[in-house]
C-alpha cells in the first residue's frame, strides 16, 4: 500500500480516507505477522503504515475493531483466489475442482506468509470475535466441498461431521506449519492434502489419481 | 484452586477471571494461591496441565486395554470423549480458552494436540504410503469439530459423535481401494 505524496496532491478526502484504512489494514496485518497478536499495538500499526494515532482512530475503535477489518479483507483474498480456481470447472467437475481450490489457497497462503499468519494462525487465538469469522470462514469452505460432492464409494452419503472435519484438519495443519515459521513451504504438502481431502469421498486409489493430475 | 480456575475460566472466559474470584470460589486464602503459584497464567497452566495429563492418560490407559488396530483407535477416541463430556470445565478450558488467554497458554495447547497426533500415530493402523501429515491433519479435524461443540457448551453431548469421529479417523487407513467411509 503506497503512502500518500506529501503537502498539496489534489486527492479526494475519500480517497485518502480509504487509502489510509487500506495502509491500516496491510499495517497490522504485516506488524500481527512479526510480533502476535498480543504484542500488536495501535502505535505499531500506525507507524507501520505511516498514519497518526489520531488518524488511527478516525477509522477503528480500536486495535481490535481494525484487526476484524484486516481479518475480514484477508479472508476475502483467499476466498477470491480459491473461487476463481474453482470458477474454472462445471458443476460436474468435482474432483478437479477441490484439486484446483487446495492447490490455489496453499499456494497463495505459501507466497504470503502474513496473510497466511492472520487467517490460520490469529482465528484461533484472538479471541471470540476473531474465531467467529474463522469459523465463518471455515464454514463456507465446508459448503464449497460439499457442494456437488459424491457420495462415498460405498453409496453412503458422507456424514457433515465428516465435511466440517476435513475443512478444520486441513486448516489445522496449516496452522501448525505457519506457527512453525513454515508458511512459505505450505505448497509442497498440496498433494497430502488434497487426498486428505478427496479419500473420504473417492477412496485412496480414486483420490490418487486425481492428485497426479487425472 | 485449579479447579476453580477451570470451572471460572469456562463460565467466564480467562480475560474475565480474577483472583479474588478463584480464591472465593475455591474457598481458601489469598496468601495460600500465591504461595502456591505466581499468578494467574501459572495457576491456569497448571489446571490446564492437570486436565490434560489426565485426559491424555485416560486414553492411553484405554488403548492399551484394547489391543491393536482400529479397536485401539476406537477405544482411545471414545475414552477421550468420555473425558470431554465428564469434565466440561476442563474440557472448555484445555479447547477453547487455552488458545486465546495469553501466548504461553497457546503453546501450551499447541503442545497437547501433538501429544494427541504422536497418540494416533502410535496406535493406529499400518500407514503404509499414506501422507506423512496423515494423523496431524485427522488430530486437528477432530479437535476442530469438539472445539465447535464445546464453545455451544456441548461438551457433555460429545459422546454421540463418536460413530462419525471413528468413520472420518479410522477411513484413510483403509486398505487401497476399499470403501474410504
Amino acid at each position: 500500500m503506497n503512502r500518500l505524496p506529501r503537502g498539496r496532491h489534489g486527492l479526494s478526502p475519500e480517497y485518502v480516507a480509504q487509502n489510509q484504512r487500506e495502509r491500516l489494514i496491510a499495517g497490522l496485518t504485516e506488524v500481527l505477522y512479526e510480533v502476535g497478536y498480543q504484542k500488536t499495538t495501535v502505535s505499531l500499526i500506525g507507524r507501520r503504515a505511516a498514519v497518526s494515532k489520531s488518524d488511527f482512530y478516525k477509522h477503528f475503535q480500536s486495535k481490535d475493531e481494525c484487526f476484524y477489518a484486516a481479518y475480514d479483507s484477508a479472508i476475502e483474498r483467499i476466498r477470491e483466489r480459491v473461487g476463481s480456481a474453482c470458477s474454472r470447472h462445471g458443476d460436474d467437475a468435482w474432483p478437479p475442482r477441490v484439486r484446483d481450490a487446495l492447490s490455489s489457497l496453499l499456494t497463495a497462503l505459501a507466497a504470503d506468509p502474513p496473510l497466511a499468519t492472520i487467517s490460520l494462525v490469529e482465528g484461533l487465538r484472538a479471541g471470540p470475535g476473531v474465531y467467529d469469522r474463522y469459523q465463518a470462514a471455515l464454514e463456507s469452505f465446508v459448503g464449497c466441498l460439499r457442494e456437488g460432492a459424491p457420495p462415498a464409494p460405498d453409496g453412503a452419503e458422507v456424514p457433515r461431521a465428516t465435511d466440517e472435519a476435513i475443512v478444520g484438519g486441513i486448516a489445522s495443519l496449516l496452522g501448525r506449519r505457519v506457527l512453525a515459521g513454515e508458511a512459505a513451504e505450505l505448497a509442497q504438502l498440496v498433494p497430502q492434502v488434497i487426498e486428505f481431502a478427496l479419500t473420504p469421498y473417492l477412496g485412496t486409489e480414486e483420490a490418487r489419481r486425481i492428485v497426479s493430475g487425472g | 484452586m485449579m479447579d476453580a480456575m477451570a470451572e471460572l475460566t469456562a463460565e467466564r472466559g480467562y480475560g474475565a477471571t480474577k483472583i479474588a474470584d478463584v480464591v472465593a470460589r475455591a474457598g481458601v486464602a489469598r496468601k495460600t494461591l500465591y504461595d502456591n503459584f505466581a499468578g494467574k497464567e501459572e495457576l491456569f497452566l497448571a489446571a490446564f496441565e492437570a486436565a490434560a495429563t489426565e485426559a491424555r492418560e485416560a486414553v492411553k490407559a484405554a488403548c492399551a486395554e484394547a489391543g491393536e488396530g482400529e479397536a485401539r483407535v476406537e477405544a482411545g477416541l471414545a475414552a477421550l470423549l468420555g473425558f470431554l463430556a465428564a469434565h466440561p470445565s476442563q474440557a472448555r478450558m484445555c479447547m477453547v480458552e487455552a488458545l486465546s488467554a495469553s501466548a504461553v497458554t497457546s503453546a501450551r495447547y499447541e503442545a497437547m494436540l501433538h501429544e494427541f497426533v504422536e497418540l494416533l500415530r502410535g496406535s493406529a493402523p499400518p500407514a503404509l504410503g499414506r501422507p506423512p501429515t496423515l494423523a496431524e491433519t485427522l488430530a486437528g479435524g477432530v479437535a476442530w469439530i469438539l472445539q465447535q461443540r464445546i464453545r455451544n457448551d456441548e461438551a457433555e453431548a460429545v459422546g454421540a459423535l463418536f460413530p462419525e469421529l471413528s468413520g472420518f479417523v479410522l477411513s484413510p487407513y483403509r486398505g487401497i481401494g476399499k470403501p474410504g467411509c
